[in-house]
């Protein structure tokens, strides 16, 4: 049993307060460029998820307090919560600085275009 | 076209001796889902004009004004209750005062059921259905949150220290009603701190 806090509402709660929402961050191809989406990118949009030990970066929502959807850092090994942000949010710095595959990718593209 | 009238779902359930707390209906209250955007200054003052209280910004609270207390559910939803006689009225003034700005007010009487609990032991009766550490301070009277209590969605409202309201769906209030019966059943105390 893991224990979540709301960063919206502030509840905290186990996780049968909460819902899982799958890997956050993940990229549409179609978003980008809708004319050329590939079988392989849609693929991998639809079904491929990363599964790594560590630092992973995932959405939950407040299920049963406020409603509200958020993103959550958590470490795959301890279940330790490293971080909560908004669900439109990037995560703190020295947390995007420890993100490692697709979302470091995410991350450095989404500060070049913030800058 | 036969005459739209109240009837409760628990109407027919009578509070037994057998509980070591007393557990009854509130069937009084109506209840507005209202909804919209804190953020709106315009949206914010319409409401408190209608209503006479402000909406409580700060998560999990809710305020009180005369026979109107407003629970805070969400970012941007508020519950707020009256007399069941009085909501055509308010709910009027409501939408008068909101016009058009962006916002949803909606009367939502029928759709909960309240359960009033009260007495020593309340908190300990509904952590047997629930997660949440209700002994600790974050439940100080006022307090108000949703709740996965025996496995359905509950609204939680603590009015006094010993006193504590549960909205559950109406269609669940039957179920609710059974599995706060066993809970509370006399001799089946939890005593969290038996020495405090």
């Amino acid at each position: 049993m893991i224990t979540v806090n709301c960063p919206v509402c502030g509840a905290e709660g186990d996780e049968t307060d909460f819902h899982y929402g799958g890997q956050a961050h993940v990229r549409r191809p179609a978003t980008t460029d809708a004319a050329n989406v590939t079988d392989e990118e849609q693929r991998d949009y639809l079904f491929i998820r990363h599964n790594p030990k560590g630092l992973h970066f995932e959405r939950w929502r407040c299920d049963r307090g406020c409603g509200k959807w958020f993103h959550a850092a958590r470490d795959t090994v301890s279940l330790d919560f490293k971080a909560y942000y908004g669900i439109t949010e990037l995560p703190p710095d020295e947390i995007i600085a420890q993100a490692k595959g697709p979302w470091a990718d995410y991350f450095k593209e989404r500060m070049k275009a913030k800058k | 076209m036969a005459d739209l009238h109240f009837e409760s779902a628990l109407a027919h359930r009578i509070a037994p001796d057998t509980t070591s707390i007393s557990i009854r209906e509130i069937s009084e209250r109506g209840m507005i889902d209202l909804r919209g955007n804190t953020a709106d200054k315009k949206f914010m003052s319409a409401a408190k004009s209608a209503l006479g209280v402000e909406l409580p910004k700060a998560p999990r609270t809710s305020t009180t004004f005369g026979d109107v207390q407003v629970l805070w559910l969400s970012t941007d939803q508020w519950l707020i209750l009256t007399g069941r006689a009085r909501v055509t009225a308010l709910l009027g003034d409501l939408r008068k005062s909101l016009g058009t700005i962006f916002s949803l007010a909606v009367d939502v009487s029928d759709m909960r059921s309240i359960i009033r609990l009260e007495g020593d032991g309340v908190r300990e009766t509904l952590m047997k259905g629930s997660t949440l550490d209700l002994i600790s301070e974050d439940y100080a009277p006022g307090t108000v949150r949703r709740m996965r209590f025996a496995e359905i969605a509950a609204l939680l409202h603590v009015v006094e220290q010993n006193m504590i309201d549960i909205y559950v769906f109406r269609s669940y209030a039957d179920y609710a009603w059974e599995f706060l019966m066993k809970a509370a059943r006399k001799g089946s105390e939890v005593k969290l701190f038996p020495n405090s």
